[in-house]
């Protein structure tokens, strides 16, 4: 007679995929590529990187399932003041799956990412 | 000559920024490529508070004391930190310095990544510390330290047997129709307020709480900790019970009566179930506390013959008696002696007993024909 607690639930991509190690990587090679666009690269010319990197930061790892929540209304209030447009969203969207795919990602959790960035499409685009 | 050449083309090459300055007035004498990828203003016979615009007069006093300098530069839509030393040289009697640039951008980022990362991870660890805390609270509720630490370290509790421990049942008279006469939050909002009273009363006398079902509450001394005093410990609880229940009755307009039965023996404690799991304990000694507890009156406390000899320096002991006990046979039971202040008390008026009288009401197990309260645990 022994009661115990056993777990089935899956590993968060966050820890799956190395945790803040892998996350570096991609939000490094993101920001570089984003930089390099000229759809939207311009949105971050003057951006004050330490307050971009710490907003990436949060968002990442609660997209990856993470220890981080970013509320919605904290997404919004940084992206408000860039106006982006849908084709800019669109070009944020390509350059984090190439990113993704860069990083080893397997396909269906880099779908996973980006449909959970998709559902904040609205959030986002202004 | 050959030395300087090759090491003219190695300074160009490498991905540290080098600028040769003259010392006395901050002209430029050399800049390898990698500085001039970086301050694109820069070249030979300028001055290098112009190529570098972001470069105060004092950092350059500051850099040759010893300092890292740090300063900014855009290339496209990059910003860049670029630290900065410097060196002093002599070279062929003119006095130089020469200016180590580093492209530190990457590591300020991590260093930001980093912090932001730890602030969240700090904060996540309070919240988890917090939530332990909550879980701990409510698993102690419904088993003993020592299990909890069992059931953290291992996953799982073993069965284990407790002996010699004496187990306190206690009952309700007429909660069922107490319930439904007044209104039930009200009366669970009590029976809540009393079952918190009797757990206070129970910590001085290393009687735990085991568990309530309904309004029946289950105690035990003597578990985990051994106490050779487990009878005379739960006889003082259960008076102390009862005395608490006279002076809560005598103030409030509810009237609450309790039967307590308490009987000795061994017991085995156990976690039971695996989702939905509560700590609970079995044996003769948990059946016998319960058929006592429906043997006796409204305010009264039966306990077995091996209780009452356990409590014979301390207690007075009244209606001794034998009954025939389902499961147990023929056994001598008696009853505690009321405390005086109990006899004492009394109600300045009746405010509320919700209608009924002192024997009206069933207590919520199953009385059966033979007059002895059946209780399963």
């Amino acid at each position: 007679m022994t009661a115990a607690v056993y777990s089935s639930r899956p590993l968060p991509l966050f820890d799956k995929y190395g945790g803040i190690k892998t996350l570096r990587h991609v939000i490094m090679e993101f920001y570089d590529r984003v930089l390099d666009s000229d759809v939207i690269g311009h949105f971050f010319e003057d951006t004050d990187m330490v307050r971009l990197i710490d907003h990436q930061v949060k968002f990442f790892t609660m997209v990856l399932g993470g220890p981080s929540d970013f509320s919605d209304e904290r997404l919004a209030r940084a992206h408000a003041f860039l106006r982006l447009n849908h084709d800019q969203f669109d070009e944020a969207v390509t350059l984090l799956i190439i990113t993704l795919e860069e990083a080893n990602f397997a396909p269906e959790d880099r779908d996973s990412v980006i449909t959970a960035i998709e559902a904040r499409r609205g959030i986002i685009v202004t | 000559m050959f030395p300087e050449n090759i090491s003219a083309r190695l300074l160009k090459s490498i991905g540290v920024g080098v600028c040769l300055v003259e010392a006395d007035n901050g002209i430029i004498v050399f800049c390898n490529a990698s500085f001039m990828n970086w301050f694109d203003a820069a070249e030979r016979d300028m001055l290098l508070l112009d190529a570098v615009p972001d470069l105060a007069a004092e950092d350059i006093a500051r850099a040759i004391d010893g300092a890292a300098i740090e300063v900014k530069t855009k290339i496209k839509r990059r910003t860049l930190i670029i630290e900065l030393s410097a060196y002093p040289a002599d070279f062929d009697g003119r006095k130089l310095i020469v200016f180590e640039c580093q492209n530190v951008s990457r590591l300020r980022e991590t260093e930001a990544m980093i912090d932001s990362y730890a602030t969240m991870v700090d904060r996540r660890t309070r919240d988890l510390e917090r939530e332990k805390t909550q879980v701990e609270k409510l698993l102690l509720n419904i088993m003993p330290r020592t299990v909890y630490e069992e059931y953290m370290t291992f996953g799982s509790v073993a069965p284990r047997l407790f002996e010699p421990v004496s187990v306190l049942m206690l009952d309700f008279v007429g909660f069922t129709q107490m319930a439904a006469a007044a209104d039930p939050t009200v009366t669970v909002a009590e029976l809540n307020d009393i079952f918190t009273a009797f757990d206070r009363i129970g910590e001085l006398y290393g009687c735990e709480r085991i568990k309530t079902v309904g309004d029946c509450y289950i105690a035990v001394t003597g578990l985990p900790h051994p106490n050779p005093d487990h009878a005379v410990s739960t006889a003082k609880c259960a008076s102390k019970m009862i005395r608490y229940l006279q002076r809560r009755n005598s103030t409030h307009q509810h009237e609450w009566r309790a039967r307590i039965g308490i009987a000795s023996g061994s017991v085995v404690g156990s976690v039971v179930g695996v989702q939905k799991y509560i700590y609970d304990v079995f044996g003769p000694a948990v059946n016998l506390a319960a058929r006592l507890q429906a043997l006796s009156e409204p305010m009264e406390i039966t306990v077995s013959d091996t209780v009452s000899s356990e409590l014979i320096d301390d207690f007075a002991m009244t209606r001794r008696r034998t009954e025939s006990i389902r499961g147990f046979g023929e056994r001598e039971v008696c009853c505690l002696e009321k405390h005086p202040d109990t006899k004492q008390i009394t109600r300045p008026q009746v405010r509320g007993n919700f209608g009924l009288t002192k024997r009206d009401a069933l207590p919520v197990a199953n009385r059966g024909t033979s007059g002895v309260t059946t209780f399963s645990v």
